[in-house]
């Protein structure tokens, strides 16, 4: 089920073989390779598009984004340049980040370590009925919010948690990523080489020290691609956080949502705030872009 | 160390509702010390025998023992065997130190100065000390064989379990493998059972050798006597290389009434064959055992040659009767010069032949076995 | 050499005789942590072997428990227990303040819904959002991963571009978006007044015309990343020989891909398409920052439909059945596709 984009030498070489009907001729230029790299930049351009104009307004005074085109920057030490925005969106952002971290660090770990013991035992162990335990994890995947949120907000109701409604966000997250956490270790543990879980068994380890000593220090790839991928989604989600965040500590999603309803019109601040609130997902999506691709795709 | 005893072991699986027997009524005696080679065609039972034994199948009836004790109740863990892999099931984030004291670690109180001790000395053995800080994935095939050679010896166990242990390793480095496994068994004296579909390596390797087919026992014994004598014609087609030659024959008295020949069969053998047998016979002569002579003469035939596979000292030559499709094949000589086309005439000789009932597929006449023949044969003692 | 050999089984031996946990000699008992049934050795040999097996089942299934049963019992707790309370909670009359009364059951809110001209104007528009979203994604999606698939130069700085929007939060995709469709001063509009196309110009998420278009055209802009990854996926399993054989056998470029390389992404195309119906019936953080609750009956979807009934006009019965619409229409698609998965042993 999961789907590993990772470029062994196979595939480039593949990649190489498929360029297109490949006749480059000598030092001329092959006017099929150019139109090639002239899509494939126009198609960048449009994915970047809304970024790099989030991101120049956001360095543009109020004057200047309403003045000048939305493309163009405002260079440093021109009139139209400034960082206040940054400077006040973080700072109306920045308990909205630190209540996220609070309960999205332990939520996506939980969610990990969970998955990974549920595939195990659903995958490493040879017992029957493995598939019929399966199926309410790969089917949870898919669930959509909307069905569960009245009676998890009268559950959560009749037993509050004494440590806090960011806890119960924290709970909640876990017991949904762990479909998907499940799919994605499932995935991996059904290559792992069955001879070397029996060596493991005859050589005297217990299915526990088999997982503490071989299963675990295996999955370390996909603990970085699982927690990569549970980081984000629980960073970035708004529903969950909208009914059942404490008023008193908005999640960061939430303190950006209200921050854009009290700065109409001011798109600079609104940028600002946009870039900053999605700042740890970006850095760890342009350091471990590979691995969130592979967790994109294990939903398949 | 103790001997391994199946007694009538039988693996039934459940395939959606249906029993496949995989293994049938399996009984089978490891002697103390003995290198056993388990062999026959893929989906024949064997690795599943294995693995009943390693206790990482369980037995639907029937009971293994090792030594007098009842193991088959037991957690693998709990048997004190080691097996061997096909894929040799190294732990990839384990250096080869790691992965050999793994097994001490879990299964024994031993100290770490103990461990080490061990690991070193079974590292010695194998003339792997120099790998002892390496990762598998830095290791040659031939290499990584060998760690996971040293990870079952380094315990100690009463039973050694290999499950093809050469098969992905290339042919010179399999036959070197083999003698050098074959001697380390002699040395360490641990009762081996060993599968394999390559019967070449149950020739070479075993003190004796069990031939299953479809799941049930078909001959044990040395490596000569299920070559000399096989107990049914699955063994006699299985055992040799190239295989042996099956003619159906009609029994008609003193003679067999093949396609294309008659064999006529000396007073000596007819007395030999069982009592009981049936006419609808397979005769059966060894490749090895059919002469080149130099003119007719009973039991000799005139035949064409079709193929010559030229082997360096020997020739494969397969021949046809006269007017008749199939081929058979004897080997000869490799300085003997034939080429597709020339006429040969063969020899069948009479002490050499066997017969096996066409029905039920038992022998019932073995060619005749002395001390001798065998020996300048084979250059084995028997 | 052989002199290590003679250590080495000396040792053992040593070992053995002194070992506690280690027998010596003939004489075997088990004493190294396990347990013998005394019963076992008397029972006959059938219904040993049947015992063995039944317990051998029974204590992996016992063991492997504590892997999966925790997270089993907290995703059954949280999310299958709690979709059959919403189910209950939508046949309640419930509504307001106050806990609902689990007294009487009916289909009365189901029975609402058919009545109600904002449902079935957000029904609508969720089967609309739905079917034009996950098309266009996947026409998009397979088309960029045929482009990276090509052997160009920097494949990877291009997968990480287009699958970027993919890692943002649809509150920071909204609030970009928002800018970008902004009337006076937005990218969009601006960028048709400079080519001088000012019929263009329009007012992309204020006009009722255009806000379900404008809405999926950024959402196929957000997801159309992922479906790449799974086109690439699927396109990097099909071995290379095929594209060679092709060539050789003098298809173009164009040909190749619509008769040999496409008809294997079907298994690719079904996976991406449920995922992103499942996410389309879902949708609702980028709606709900970029109008509210109250979104207009032109863009209105049963996801949000929901969440203004529960949880802004207190409606818990309505917006649970609501719910349960939505989840028999996400049953609906991955249903099928489960089973699909089970057939082809992918489970």
């Amino acid at each position: 089920m999961s789907t590993d984009t990772d470029a062994d030498p196979e595939t480039t070489s593949a990649a190489t073989s498929r360029q297109g009907d490949g006749a480059r001729t000598g030092g001329g230029i092959d006017l099929k390779r150019v139109s090639l790299y002239a899509v494939v930049a126009v198609m960048a351009a449009f994915y970047l598009a809304p970024l790099w104009t989030g991101l120049v307004t956001a360095f543009k005074t109020q004057d200047a984004f309403f003045g000048t085109t939305p493309l163009a920057p405002a260079l440093p030490g021109t009139e139209g340049f400034t960082v206040r925005p940054w400077l006040e969106a973080w700072a109306a952002l920045l308990p909205g980040i630190v209540n996220s971290l609070w309960f999205t660090v332990p939520a996506a770990v939980l969610s990990a370590l969970l998955g990974s013991l549920a595939a195990y035992g659903l995958t490493n162990v040879d017992w029957r009925g493995q598939v019929a335990l399966l199926v309410p994890f790969v089917a949870g995947v898919f669930i959509p919010y909307q069905s569960v949120l009245v009676p998890l907000t009268q559950f959560w109701n009749w037993f509050p948690l004494p440590v806090g409604g960011l806890a119960e966000l924290a709970i909640t997250h876990v017991a949904y990523g762990v479909p998907i956490c499940t799919v994605l270790f499932r995935g991996y543990y059904l290559t792992l080489d069955e001879e070397m879980l029996e060596a493991a068994r005859l050589d005297g380890a217990s299915i526990y020290r088999i997982y503490l000593r071989i299963v675990l220090p295996l999955s370390k790839p996909m603990f970085a691609v699982a927690l990569i991928y549970q980081f984000t989604n629980i960073w970035n989600d708004l529903l969950f956080a909208l009914v059942l965040a404490p008023p008193n500590a908005p999640p960061v999603t939430i303190a950006l949502n209200q921050f854009k309803g009290s700065m109409v019109n001011q798109y600079n601040l609104q940028m600002a705030g946009a870039f900053i609130a999605a700042l740890p997902t970006l850095i760890i999506y342009v350091l471990f872009g590979e691995q969130f691709a592979r967790g994109v795709a294990g939903e398949t | 160390m103790s001997s391994l005893t199946l007694d009538h072991v039988t693996k039934i699986y459940d395939d959606d509702g249906e029993d496949v027997v995989a293994v049938d009524d399996v009984s089978l005696e490891i002697r103390d010390g003995e290198f056993l080679v388990l062999v026959g065609p893929s989906g024949c039972g064997k690795s599943t025998t294995l693995r009943m034994v390693a206790g990482l199948e369980s037995v639907t009836s029937g009971e293994i023992r090792l030594g007098e004790t009842a193991i088959d109740d037991r957690k693998p863990q709990d048997r004190n065997i080691a097996m061997v892999f096909q894929s040799y099931a190294l732990y990839p984030h384990m250096t080869v130190r790691e992965n050999m004291r793994f097994g001490l670690e879990e299964s024994t109180d031993l100290g770490d100065d103990g461990i080490d001790d061990r690991v070193e000395d079974s590292a010695g053995l194998l003339g792997i000390t120099e790998l002892l800080e390496r990762r598998p994935e830095e290791l040659s095939g031939g290499q990584q064989q060998r760690v996971a050679l040293g990870r079952a010896i380094v315990r100690d166990p009463e039973v050694f379990l290999m499950d093809e242990p050469l098969s992905n390793l290339d042919a010179k480095l399999r036959s070197q493998m083999r003698t050098e496994l074959q001697r380390l068994q002699e040395d360490l004296d641990v009762t081996t059972m060993y599968v394999t579909h390559d019967q070449t390596e149950a020739m070479t390797m075993g003190d004796r050798i069990a031939i299953l087919d479809g799941g049930r026992l078909q001959q044990v014994g040395t490596p000569l006597e299920c070559y000399h004598e096989p107990a049914n014609q699955f063994v006699a087609g299985f055992i040799g290389e190239p295989s042996m030659n099956f003619f159906p024959v009609e029994r008609d008295g003193d003679v067999l009434r093949g396609d294309g020949f008659d064999y006529p069969l000396p007073p000596e053998v007819v007395d030999r064959i069982a009592a009981g047998a049936g006419d609808d016979l397979t005769l059966s002569v060894r490749p090895e055992a059919i002469a080149v002579a130099d003119g007719p003469g009973e039991r000799r035939f005139e035949t064409t040659v079709d193929v010559v596979e030229p082997m360096g000292d020997e020739n494969n030559v397969y021949l046809q009767f006269p007017g008749i499709d199939g081929t058979f094949v004897a080997v000869v000589d490799g300085y003997e010069r034939v080429e597709r086309g020339d006429t040969v005439t063969v020899e069948f000789p009479a002490d050499r032949i066997h017969l096996f009932d066409r029905a039920t597929g038992e022998a019932v006449l073995d060619r005749s076995l002395t001390r001798e023949t065998a020996e300048t044969e084979t250059g084995r003692t028997i | 050499m052989l002199r290590l050999i003679r250590s080495l089984v000396e040792r053992a031996r040593r070992e053995r005789q002194q070992g506690g946990h280690r027998q010596d000699g003939e004489d075997r008992v088990r004493t190294d942590g396990g347990t013998v049934d005394p019963a076992v050795g008397s029972r006959s040999r059938g219904e040993r072997a049947a015992a063995t097996v039944r317990t051998a089942t029974e204590g992996e299934f016992l063991r492997s428990a504590v892997f999966w049963l925790p997270p089993l019992l907290l995703t059954g707790l949280f999310v299958y227990g709690a979709i059959g309370w919403n189910v209950v909670i939508s046949l309640t009359d419930w509504n307001g303040l106050g806990d609902p009364e689990y007294a009487s059951f009916d289909v009365e809110m189901y029975a609402r819904m058919l009545s109600d001209a904002t449902f079935l104007a957000a029904a609508r528009n969720t089967v609309a959002l739905l079917v034009a979203f996950t098309v266009v994604t996947l026409l998009l999606g397979l088309f960029l991963a045929i482009l990276v698939d090509r052997g160009i130069r920097f494949e990877g700085v291009f997968r990480t571009v287009y699958l970027l929007p993919m890692s943002l939060s649809f509150v920071v995709t909204a609030i970009f978006w928002a800018w970008v469709y902004n009337f006076e001063n937005g990218l969009l509009n601006e960028l048709f007044r400079a080519v001088g196309a000012n019929f263009l110009v329009q007012g992309w998420i204020s006009d009722p015309q255009f806000k379900l278009a404008a809405v999926v055209f950024a959402l196929v802009w957000q997801f159309s990343g992922y479906a790449m990854v799974v086109y690439l996926a699927g396109l990097q399993s099909i071995p290379t020989d095929q594209f060679e054989a092709a060539r050789v056998d003098g298809a173009g470029t164009v040909k190749l891909y619509l008769r040999v390389i496409i008809p294997q992404l079907r298994a690719s195309t079904t996976s991406a398409a449920v995922v992103l119906m499942v996410f389309a019936l879902k949708a609702f953080d980028f709606l709900f920052v970029l109008f509210g609750t109250n979104l207009g009956k032109s863009v209105d979807i049963l996801a949000v439909m929901m969440y203004r009934e529960a949880f802004g006009s207190g409606n818990w019965a309505y917006g649970s059945a609501i719910a349960t619409v939505l989840f028999l229409m996400a049953l609906s698609v991955i249903g099928p596709y489960l089973y699909y998965q089970y057939r082809r042993g992918d489970l």
